[in-house]
């Protein structure tokens, strides 16, 4: 069976009226990096297909202390933002230059893990989702958005149309450890968020990627930062204790044992950046 | 492939079992569900549609509930059917009453034809773990709505009451 329709609806009205129309069995793609290589190796057979590059939801816009990003902005546009370093970051750090050019932001956080590594860093960043559907939007943490593996609450006639970031105070940095220095699958990817009043840690974020059925945050680990100094024993803490909380999997990339030992490994390094102030530009 | 999971749901085992067997609920909680029928006391028949990132398709669900002995535990055999390949198994359930409610523990394998047996298991593995962790949440909110609507219609408690 081979691809019989192919929708370039031109505005996010049109593309909820093709979703309508055609339901749940309509494959709906915006880079196509994810669904085009299952097309072509015989592993997705739909009937339908359309495609969000046209609908305008690409803009990228910084508007009262909110970093704005269409769904459909490509993760080199997210590279190329200067707003939010943490995500420039985790853009140039996903893939190869073509993927990146092809590959959205929308559609980064339906990638598997231990892709998807976008939404590591919007996790920490505290991102909100916005979904249209035809009775409205709704705006959700990104944090609820995710229900399962490969599953999120995305309704069937809904669409992810812009991700929101508040610009972050405090310090942040990202780590993505994988087999090779890049455009690799990672084995862990670790994104914190830390804000401080004078030398004291008053919030915290940890998020880990490819070490669960879906991007997760480290809360027990973010709980035992809180009011410390980000000396050694409180960033060995956190890396005990996000060891403790991740669910790693087994792929051709890493076995489970190996991926739990490397998450202390990356959480700690990651926390050691910032105690080293390597990005503390804001603090 | 191999399943297993447990998940503690807020109601009585046998509101529980009941559910299990009552093709409107099922509907209701089992993802992308679109149609499903009884067709004897033990066999039911369902349509399903699942959008999943890069894979959109209609499965349809043949699934039997043997060896029932309620409201403790069922077995059931199932097959199920798609563009991309089938996935025949059996599950084992066992409700276990709790003092907030009932234990549902569940195990089973299954095997995989066509060319879903090309994926990574992790992926049909999590997926289907996903699918029915899903499905037993939506089953838990059921039944609460519902205790909470016999408890507002009885009058013992008010609506805010029963509800928290």
């Amino acid at each position: 069976m081979t691809v019989s329709d192919y929708f370039l609806p031109r505005s996010l009205p049109e593309a909820l009226d093709l979703i309508g129309t055609h339901g749940p069995e309509l494959l709906v793609m915006a880079g196509g990096t994810v669904a085009m290589p299952l097309i072509n190796d015989g592993l997705s057979l739909p009937r339908a297909v359309m495609g969000l590059r046209r609908t305008g939801l690409d803009r990228v816009a910084q508007l009262d202390g909110w970093l704005h990003v269409g769904a459909t902005a490509t993760l080199t546009q997210l590279q190329e933002q200067r707003a939010v370093p943490l995500l420039s970051e985790a853009a140039s750090a996903t893939a190869s230059w073509s993927v990146r050019n092809m590959g959205t932001v929308g559609g980064n956080l339906f990638t598997p893990p231990p892709g998807g590594d976008i939404a590591v860093a919007l996790l920490a960043l505290d991102t909100n989702v916005t979904l249209a559907g035809p009775k409205g939007e709704r705006t959700l943490p990104l944090a609820d958005f995710f229900t399962g593996f490969m599953t999120t609450s995305l309704t069937d006639d809904e669409l992810v149309t812009a991700l929101s970031v508040p610009l972050p105070s405090g310090s942040t940095a990202y780590t993505k450890f994988g087999r090779k220095q890049g455009n690799t699958p990672a084995v862990v990817t670790v994104a914190v968020r830390l804000t401080w009043d004078a030398d004291r840690i008053v919030d915290a974020r940890i998020a880990l990627g490819a070490v669960g059925p879906h991007p997760i945050r480290a809360r027990a680990a973010e709980r035992g930062l809180l009011g410390t100094t980000l000396d050694p024993d409180a960033r060995a803490a956190a890396a005990t204790a996000a060891t403790a909380e991740c669910e790693p999997f087994t792929d051709a990339i890493a076995t489970d044992w190996y991926r739990r030992r490397m998450v202390g490994v990356v959480v700690a390094r990651t926390l050691e950046k910032l105690a080293a102030g390597a990005t503390r530009e804001d603090r | 492939m191999n399943i297993r999971g447990a998940r503690i749901l807020g109601a009585p085992r046998d509101a529980v079992f009941a559910a299990i067997c009552d093709p409107d609920t099922l509907l209701a909680v089992i993802p992308g569900c679109r149609a499903i029928e009884k067709v004897d006391d033990a066999e039911y028949r369902a349509e399903i549609t699942l959008r999943l990132p890069g894979v959109v398709g209609t499965y349809r669900t043949v699934v039997r509930l043997d060896d029932a002995d309620a409201p403790h535990r069922g077995v059931l055999q199932g097959e199920v059917e798609g563009p991309l390949g089938s996935i025949r198994g059996q599950a084992t359930f066992r409700l276990a009453e709790t003092d907030t409610g009932t234990t549902v523990d569940y195990e089973g394998q299954a095997t995989i034809g066509g060319p879903l047996a090309r994926l990574d298991s992790r992926f049909v593995e999590g997926l289907a773990g996903s699918l029915i962790g899903q499905g037993l949440a939506n089953l838990d909110e059921q039944l609460q709505r519902e205790r909470t609507a016999v408890i507002a219609v009885d009058g013992h408690e008010s609506h805010e009451e029963a509800t928290g």
